[in-house]
């Protein structure tokens, strides 16, 4: 019975290859295979009379580089994912500050605080349009009787505001994410330090920048490389409600890419628009894990 | 009783039963005797999406396909029993009444099972483009809209080749020259061959409140700038409760640029040049340009971020008095149970264009301009379709003079693109106020005759009409020119850079 023997010897071998063929599979066939294809097809085009890919060298590159939409989503992206990163930041630090205090109820928000999650944002997106929309939307009316809109400037609509009111969506839903990471790691940590720094006379502010914060960076991390990641390849929002406009106010890279390769089947160029997202995404993690000198 | 009587006689017991002047229990005992089985008069009491009328559809369970049509496909199909074959559409009239409500006898017939995918038309483009690009045949049949066909010209059959190569299963009385010539030629001709037929035919007419207008004491508009002092006086005087027009403008949306070329043809004006140049920015494309910012002024202020649905409902909740834009909204708006303007509403021919219209050979690309913008689809066989004889039959079928009426009154007075369609005495029985109204009918028959602006014909127009010219008047609207003529100035550059390739 040589098979046998030999799976017998495999898989009682103390060699890690063995165990790490089935993770190692994945990764080609799901990760390496499609990346190296990704590349490949940068330098490639679709020929639509033909019916074939044909070799266009740089081509795609050249044109990426001097292509106005390209830098135009490029920062309308940069800019979503800076300002909705730090205000889910911000803001979930804050609520889950705030909930890790046990008082009466808050339990049940703990808990309410996964259903946003559970949405699918093409639906929070729906639902957003329908909030924001010009005539019966509630939060128009709601900054109409304010004074903030005038009625003629719908929030969709209007290219100094479009942006902001997608990402009104995105914050409602995933702020919540943030909070449940931070609580977290809030209730993991050791009470000596807060009992000393309080015996110390250390302030509310000063106990959360020296003794919070520093605890709290290796979560913190884990909880903006998840999100800005998501936030930089957004691509549900906007779809659903401006389609990237008005004009192109809202056209995300993700957006884009799309459009390129499934409306337009430039499946070359739409490629090296998503090679190019992913080099940023690569680089801004590598980025903020050197600057955050976070050690995993 | 001979086929015509009973045609004629269901007509009239589905306009009583419509009407009210016959209960359910008697209209079912009709239907019973026109010998229509227990399964098609069960039907149609569930509630109804956009555009298919509910109340037809318990009403129309009289109106089924002629036996010698389904003895024609039960015929023919015999080699073909147990083929599955798949359609990607948009949600119309006529993709909603055989979705629901008629394929179901074809099925019976044929033996065949025929899925159809209900989409939103960007949808549908991207599934054609995909299946096109990939050559997988996923498709069987191909719903194509005009601004496609150059696109998808070289990977659908032209509808003569397939009546020639197969004889034996070219249905009885099933001919190219049976559709309106002007659709033939506006929807489904580019150069030499036909992308398919005619399958429908979204119009733009004019549509107006009556009792608005005659409080103010207008009549309809004959020229656009009455049209636009009619807006504005409505505006003016009843506003912000009511704006005297509407528009479809989302930025991006493929709606924004159908309603420019309303007004840049209505102007004069036209896509291209004879050369093949854009010629928006021309003299002609500015005024019109200047018109439509005059207009916009008039609507509501969401109306930047409307597609064609947001332009209706704006009307049919009674926001807007008037709209020029496709006529299949106008038996929706005659539904009382979906809207607030029923009875309200009179259809006529759009304003006539303020100076002479381009003639075909002044512009490029095969583009007709006419204030009535058509936005009318073709039913195709896909040449990746691994069925193609069987999908011939259906499309025959779907297309043919029994199923147009069915489809006309079963999803809700949508425009036939058969000429004999439209003096049915089924289809005329409906012309009253109600669901499903043929009212307005004439309009759209009058329109396709002597209105009708078609887009031109190059297979970069899927682009230009989805993605260049729409950005960019969204980018218009949203005050990011300085000027009309920065605008197109910008469309121009970047228009004739794609069409240069």
């Amino acid at each position: 019975m040589p098979a046998v023997t030999s799976a017998k010897a495999v898989f009682s071998s103390d060699h890690p290859l063995p165990w790490l063929f089935p993770l190692i599979a994945m990764l080609v066939v799901f990760t390496i295979y499609p990346l190296i294809y990704n590349i490949w097809l940068s330098f490639h085009e679709y020929a639509p009379f033909r019916r074939e890919l044909e070799y266009v060298g740089t081509d795609n590159w050249v044109a990426l580089w001097n292509d106005e939409r390209f830098w135009g989503s490029l920062s309308v992206t940069l800019t979503y994912f800076v300002v909705v990163l730090i205000i889910e930041l911000v803001l979930g630090m804050a609520i889950a500050l705030l909930l890790d205090a046990d008082l009466a109820g808050f339990g049940v928000m703990r808990g309410l605080l996964t259903l946003t999650l559970v949405i699918p944002p093409a639906i929070t997106g729906m639902m957003f349009l329908l909030i924001q929309d010009a005539e019966f939307g509630v939060l128009t009316w709601v900054l109409e009787q304010v004074g903030v809109l005038d009625g003629t400037a719908p929030i969709l609509s209007t290219p100094s505001t479009a942006l902001l009111g997608v990402m009104l969506a995105d914050i409602w839903q995933w702020t919540p994410f943030m909070v449940l990471i931070f609580l977290a790691g809030l209730r993991g940590l050791p009470g000596e330090p807060y009992e000393a720094a309080m015996l110390d006379g250390a302030s509310g502010w000063q106990i959360f920048r020296r003794i919070t914060l520093p605890q709290l960076s290796k979560v913190i991390a884990i909880a903006v490389l998840l999100r800005g990641i998501d936030l930089f390849r957004m691509f549900d929002y906007v779809f659903v409600m401006t389609s990237g406009g008005p004009g192109t106010a809202t056209y995300t890279l993700s957006l884009y890419a799309w459009q390129q390769t499934f409306s337009f089947i430039k499946w070359g160029y739409g490629a090296t628009i998503s090679l190019v997202s992913l080099v940023l995404i690569l680089v801004i993690a590598n980025l903020f894990i050197w600057i955050a000198k976070v050690r995993w | 009783m001979r086929d015509s009587d009973r045609k004629q006689y269901a007509a009239r017991a589905v306009d009583r039963f419509v009407k009210g002047r016959m209960d359910r229990r008697q209209f079912l005992r009709t239907a019973g005797q026109l010998g229509l089985g227990a399964t098609a008069l069960g039907t149609g009491l569930g509630a109804r999406p956009f555009w298919t009328p509910k109340a037809h559809a318990d009403a129309h369970a009289a109106l089924k396909p002629s036996d010698e049509v389904l003895a024609w496909v039960r015929d023919v199909s015999a080699p073909f029993r147990g083929t599955t074959l798949k359609l990607a559409t948009e949600s119309t009239p006529p993709s909603n009444a055989i979705n629901s409500q008629l394929k179901q006898y074809f099925e019976e017939a044929s033996g065949m099972t025929v899925e159809i995918e209900v989409l939103p038309l960007e949808q549908v483009l991207q599934k054609l483009t995909l299946d096109i690009a990939s050559q997988l045949g996923t498709y069987d049949l191909y719903y194509i809209d005009q601004s496609w066909a150059a696109f998808t010209a070289r990977d659908v059959f032209d509808p003569r080749e397939q009546l020639a190569a197969n004889p034996d299963l070219a249905m009885p009385g099933w001919a190219v020259e049976d559709f309106l010539p002007a659709l033939v030629d506006g929807i489904a001709r580019y150069e030499d061959s036909l992308v398919g037929v005619p399958y429908d035919i979204p119009i733009f007419i004019f549509m107006y409140r009556k009792d608005i207008y005659e409080q103010m004491g207008f009549s309809a508009p004959t020229s656009l700038e009455e049209y636009y002092e009619q807006a504005k006086a409505i505006t003016d005087e009843m506003g912000p409760d009511m704006y005297g027009a509407t528009g479809q403008m989302k930025s991006g949306h493929y709606s924004l640029e159908c309603d420019w070329t309303a007004w840049l043809w209505g102007h004069g004006g036209s896509i291209f040049d004879a050369d093949g140049k854009f010629a928006g920015n021309d003299e002609r494309g500015l005024e019109a340009m200047e018109y439509w910012r005059r207009l916009y002024g008039t609507m509501p202020p969401g109306v930047t971020g409307w597609t064609w649905d947001g332009q209706g409902q704006s009307i049919a909740q009674g926001v807007a008095a008037t709209m020029m834009s496709w006529g299949e909204f106008f038996p929706y708006f005659d539904d009382p149970s979906a809207t607030k303007v029923s009875g309200l509403m009179e259809a006529v021919r759009c304003p006539a264009p303020k100076h002479a219209l381009r003639t075909v050979d002044e512009t490029g690309f095969g583009e007709i301009p006419g204030v009535g913008h058509q936005g009318g689809s073709s039913l195709a066989v896909s040449r990746n379709s691994k069925n193609p004889d069987p999908a011939w039959i259906f499309m025959q079928w779907a297309t043919s003079y029994d199923t147009q009426v069915l489809i006309t009154a079963l999803g809700g007075g949508t425009g036939p693109t058969r000429t004999a369609v439209y003096d049915d005495p089924r289809i005329i029985a409906n012309n009253r106020v109600g669901p499903g109204t043929t009212r307005h009918l004439g309009v759209v028959r009058e329109t396709i005759a002597n209105d009708m602006g078609s887009e031109p014909d190059l297979p970069e127009w899927a682009e230009l009409a989805n993605d260049t010219i729409p950005v960019r008047l969204g980018k218009y609207f949203a005050g990011e020119y300085s000027s009309n003529k920065e605008a197109m100035d910008d469309i121009a550059q970047a228009a004739d850079k794609i069409v240069s390739g």
